[in-house]
């Protein structure tokens, strides 16, 4: 039995001398998995690699067990909605949607009836024999995703869905990313926004400059937190000498220090003992730059993995 | 469920979904354009001839005998006793010089017509035309099969199409639905190809042939009947063949340059270099050349204008032409050669549209 | 009070200058297409035969290397409207492989990319840009144009001294306004296409195809119809006559100068036309 997973072994893909992605390996289980990193980070590139639309320089890619060198097969039970704002010359909203489908085996008559009922699920019949160059942006964005699920995938590749939708289609079409995922199938998405996502996603996957930097159920990450001690990101010039300072108070438990030595997080049992010392510390002449509670919010987490890496 | 039968069917599918593209879309129009220009200049000339034929015709036509009677050295009241009232007369002097009254006269005898021209009231020149040539007209048009429709027509129809097959929908960021169905990357270039293929065959060899039609249309019902009786059906079949299997063979060529090079102006101009340094090749690279073996199928030499330069006269001497069979043979050769190196470059394809 | 009104205040500052506004789109435009090999191949390939004819011109000058020679000879060697009318057609080829090779990356991108608001929402309207562009083709032509024409004409003059000069000098004025001539007009043709396909690799394609294919169908409607006049479609030998014409050197048969002048201005007409159509900054999709 093929076991329904998203597999990537040691991926790198390299424009020239630009990285893409670099060393990925990835196992996603069916459910929604957000990939989430700023521009550029190789969100595309490796929705691109799973989908075959570029191969990898090294490393190997299955697609439920199938190789997306192979997209006569892949493609059947795949569906990928781009980002590339385009549309083929000319055609109309259905026309768009239902063209693909009769190369997928079926009769003219339930390509038609599939087109109709992907249109239907994003709201899109009224539009639909309008040209989709004369779309608006958030109608081309869901005329993409209709024509990305009017096959009924198994395994849905979004680039960056929700882009440019209103928040009543949003709703909508996080509804339909639920239904999907509820069936037991896959629903890759990216965004740059974590809060967006996190609270639809089954997984996140953090990716910055082509590397993946975390990935797990950071709700489930942030409702731990509330119970542990609080968690403060600080941003400072000379992070090692205050991380020594720091490290020598008792209700401080823990200190990560970032790579750049221009930060940290800091874990402490009492947030007065350490808002005090910092006032200390800063009055002592050390530059502070900024404090920030980490676990009230999931971007100071989000800045702190990704940002550093910048 | 996904076996050869099943893979064909997807051929013919992309074919007809690309066709509309091709055949339809508004930037198509020059290719019909460039298709069936000579096809309009032929009509005019057969629609001149007509007009002079009826009109010409209404008056008393003179017979041939009496304007054969005509000679150079006859005054003009001598010529217009023998042969009647011309259908046309015009006197003229040119204003510059002091030269004496100048008179030209035009007679008809039903299918030639004769000029005469007088200075100083005596035929100087006498000569004989007929209203329309058929050898003429047919030499006119295989000049006009080789020269146009073979090097610019149908190649520059080809580039257009054939390269709109893969870098047009990668310059309209479109590409990459096509490569997100399931199809084998070998059957979407098999699909493209037979698309640009009909729509290259329909409107050429169309054109071509209505050309031809166009060219036959005025000429006289006997000649044309003769033309027929005498092999005219293979003639005009092996333009048709020509024209298609120019279209072949340049569309695998323009199909794998969009495929394989960024800017088709350099495989286009390499291309018409090679076609035209062709003559100077060894044998064997001779053969590798789209023109050479098209050529070698024309019914009629093209004519060599007489004023083409001796260079050039040397760089368009063609080589000698390979019989039908070969040629075809060659032809499908040349193509399945480069399609082969174009489903090679399918696969390894990417969808890599910021760097256009 | 509408908010736009407190709110947005148009920009009431110094403008820099007219020209040196227009100017800057000529000089990225230039060190841009510099930074291609091609087109810096195609004009270093298009300067040999400016040098070729500028030896011929000091051999012809320099009587003492080919005294023994018969007439036939010293004739050939004679510098005259010929050899000028010559030299210009040869360049003329350079300068439409040249328009094809660069030209097409000036608009299409612009139009493809819809980037003709940003360049419209500074001060620069329509006939500007379309101004600009046409200045980095002519800059892009002329050094291999009537910049080595005028070199030539010069080089001979200071040779054959100041009775040649007083004697030729409407061959001077015929090559600079005649090369002008010509690449403001492949210059309008490579803008028109690129204008009307938008794709900047097409647009070369159709500017080659513009003057090959006008050229073949001139000669055939001449030899279908049995006429002169088709060769009027032909811009490359009207051109040629109108050289020819500036020159004062022998005439082709077929019709006259002042014809194919009026021919080629139909055609400048409609390509400015295609041009004044396809320039918009935006496109209505129906
Ligand atoms: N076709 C290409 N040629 C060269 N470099 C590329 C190409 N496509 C992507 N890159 C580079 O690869 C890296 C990853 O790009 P990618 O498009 O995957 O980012 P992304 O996460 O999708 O960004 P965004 O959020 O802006 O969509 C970037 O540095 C980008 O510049
Ligand atoms: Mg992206």
């Amino acid at each position: 039995m093929i076991t329904p997973e998203i597999r990537l072994d040691e991926v790198s893909k390299f424009y020239g001398e630009v990285l893409g992605v670099n060393r990925v390996t990835l196992r996603i289980p069916p459910g929604i998995t957000s990939l989430v990193g700023p521009n550029g980070s190789g969100k595309t590139t490796l929705m691109n690699l799973i989908t075959g639309l570029v191969h990898p320089d090294r490393g190997t890619i299955e697609v439920r067990g199938i190789s997306p060198r192979n997209p006569e097969q892949l493609m059947r039970f795949t569906g990928y909605a781009t980002q590339y704002d385009a549309a083929p010359r000319g055609a109309t909203g259905y026309e768009f949607v239902s063209a693909g489908l009769l190369l997928y085996g079926y009769s003219s008559e339930e390509a038609r009836r599939m087109a109709w009922k992907a249109l239907e699920r994003v709201s899109l019949t009224d539009a639909a024999n309008r040209k989709v160059a004369a779309y608006s942006k958030g109608m081309r964005q869901r005329v993409r995703l209709a024509q990305a699920i009017a096959h009924d995938p198994e395994v849905l590749v979004l680039d960056e869905p929700l882009n440019g939708l209103d928040p009543l289609v949003r709703a909508e079409t996080i509804a339909l990313f639920r239904e999907f995922a509820n069936r037991g199938r896959h629903v890759v998405l990216s965004s740059h926004v974590l809060q967006e996502v996190d609270v639809i996603s089954d997984q996140v996957i953090l990716i910055a400059n082509g590397m993946i930097i975390a990935e797990g159920q950071i709700r489930g990450v942030r409702d731990e937190m509330h119970e542990h001690p609080s968690q403060f990101l600080i941003r400072c010039r000379d992070a090692s000498r205050i991380a020594s300072i720091l490290f020598e108070m008792d209700h401080v438990t823990e200190i990560k220090l970032h790579e750049d030595r221009l930060g940290m997080l800091v874990w402490t049992r009492s947030r007065q003992e350490f808002s005090r010392a910092l006032t200390r510390i800063a009055g002592n002449g050390s530059p502070i730059d900024s404090v920030m509670a980490a676990d009230e919010n999931v971007d100071a987490l989000y800045e702190y993995l990704i940002g550093g890496g910048r | 469920m996904i076996n050869n039968s099943f893979r064909l069917r997807q051929v013919w599918m992309i074919a007809r979904l690309q066709l509309r593209r091709v055949f339809f879309a508004r930037r198509s129009l020059w290719v019909y354009l460039l298709a069936f220009f000579p096809a309009i200049i032929f009509i005019g000339h057969g629609i001149e001839v007509k007009i002079k034929r009826e009109r010409w015709g209404g008056h008393a036509v003179t017979t041939p005998a009496k304007l054969d009677s005509v000679r150079e050295g006859d005054t003009e009241e001598e010529v217009i006793a023998k042969a009647g009232t011309p259908i046309t007369d015009q006197r003229f002097r040119r204003r510059d010089e002091e030269e004496p009254e100048r008179r030209y006269m035009r007679y008809y005898d039903g299918t030639r017509q004769v000029n005469l021209w007088f200075r100083s009231g005596l035929l100087v020149q006498k000569s004989t035309s007929n209203l329309i040539d058929f050898e003429e007209d047919r030499q006119v048009y295989a000049g006009v099969f080789q020269y146009f429709y073979l090097r610019l027509a149908i190649f520059f129809g080809c580039l257009g199409i054939f390269m709109n097959l893969f870098r047009g929908e990668m310059m309209d960021k479109t590409l990459h639905f096509w490569m997100l169905t399931p199809v084998r990357r070998e059957v979407l270039l098999a699909g493209k190809y037979l698309a640009g293929l009909i729509a290259a065959v329909v409107i050429f060899t169309g054109g071509a042939l209505f050309c031809f039609a166009a060219m036959l249309w005025p000429q006289e019902t006997a000649e044309v009947q003769a033309f027929w009786r005498d092999g005219g059906a293979s003639h005009a079949f092996w333009y048709a063949a020509a024209a298609a299997l120019a279209s072949l063979g340049y569309g695998s060529v323009f199909l794998a340059a969009g495929l394989l090079v960024r800017n088709p102006i350099i495989p286009a101009a390499v291309l018409l270099l090679w076609e035209g340094i062709n003559g100077f090749l060894p044998a064997v690279l001779q053969k590798l050349s789209v023109l050479y073996y098209v050529q070698s199928l024309c019914p009629v030499p093209a004519p060599m204008d007489s004023d083409t330069p001796a260079l050039a006269r040397m760089l368009l001497a063609p080589a000698e032409p390979a019989p039908a069979a070969t040629a075809v043979l060659g032809l499908l050769a040349v193509t399945a050669l480069v399609l082969w190196f174009a489903s090679r470059a399918v696969t390894r394809l990417e969808i890599n549209y910021s760097t256009d | 009070m509408a908010v736009y009104k407190r709110g947005y205040r148009r920009y009431q500052g110094h403008l820099t200058g007219y020209w040196s506004r227009l100017l800057a789109l000529p000089r990225f435009a230039w060190s841009r297409l510099m930074a291609q090999r091609l087109v810096v191949i195609v004009m270093m390939v298009s300067l040999f035969w400016p040098l070729a004819c500028g030896v011929f011109i000091y051999v012809s000058n320099h009587t003492e290397l080919w005294q023994g020679l018969d007439r036939g000879f010293t004739r050939f060697l004679e510098i005259n409207p010929r050899f000028f009318v010559i030299f210009m057609n040869f360049q003329a080829v350079f300068a439409v492989l040249l328009a094809a090779f660069a030209g097409p990356s000036l608009i299409a991108p612009d139009l493809a990319n819809n980037a003709l608001p940003l360049y419209f929402s500074r001060p620069m309207s329509r006939a500007d840009y379309v101004l600009a562009r046409m200045l980095v083709l002519l800059g892009l032509l002329s050094p291999v144009t009537w910049v080595p024409g005028v070199l030539l004409f010069g080089m001979q003059t200071g040779m054959a001294g100041w009775d040649w000069f007083q004697l030729n000098w409407k061959i001077g004025l015929g090559i600079l306004g005649g090369f002008l001539l010509w690449i403001t007009f492949v210059s309008m043709v490579a803008m028109a296409s690129s204008a009307y396909v938008k794709w900047r690799i097409v647009a070369g394609g159709l500017v080659l195809a513009f003057f090959f294919v006008l050229a073949g169908a001139g000669a055939m409607i001449d030899n279908i119809l049995r006429v002169e006049w088709g060769s009027l479609l032909n811009p490359t030998l009207a051109v040629n006559k109108i050289w020819r014409w500036l020159l004062g050197a022998e005439a082709l048969p077929g019709p006259e100068a002042y014809e194919h002048a009026i021919a080629l201005a139909v055609m400048a007409a409609g390509l400015l036309w295609v041009l004044n159509r396809k320039l918009r900054p935006v496109e209505v999709v129906s």
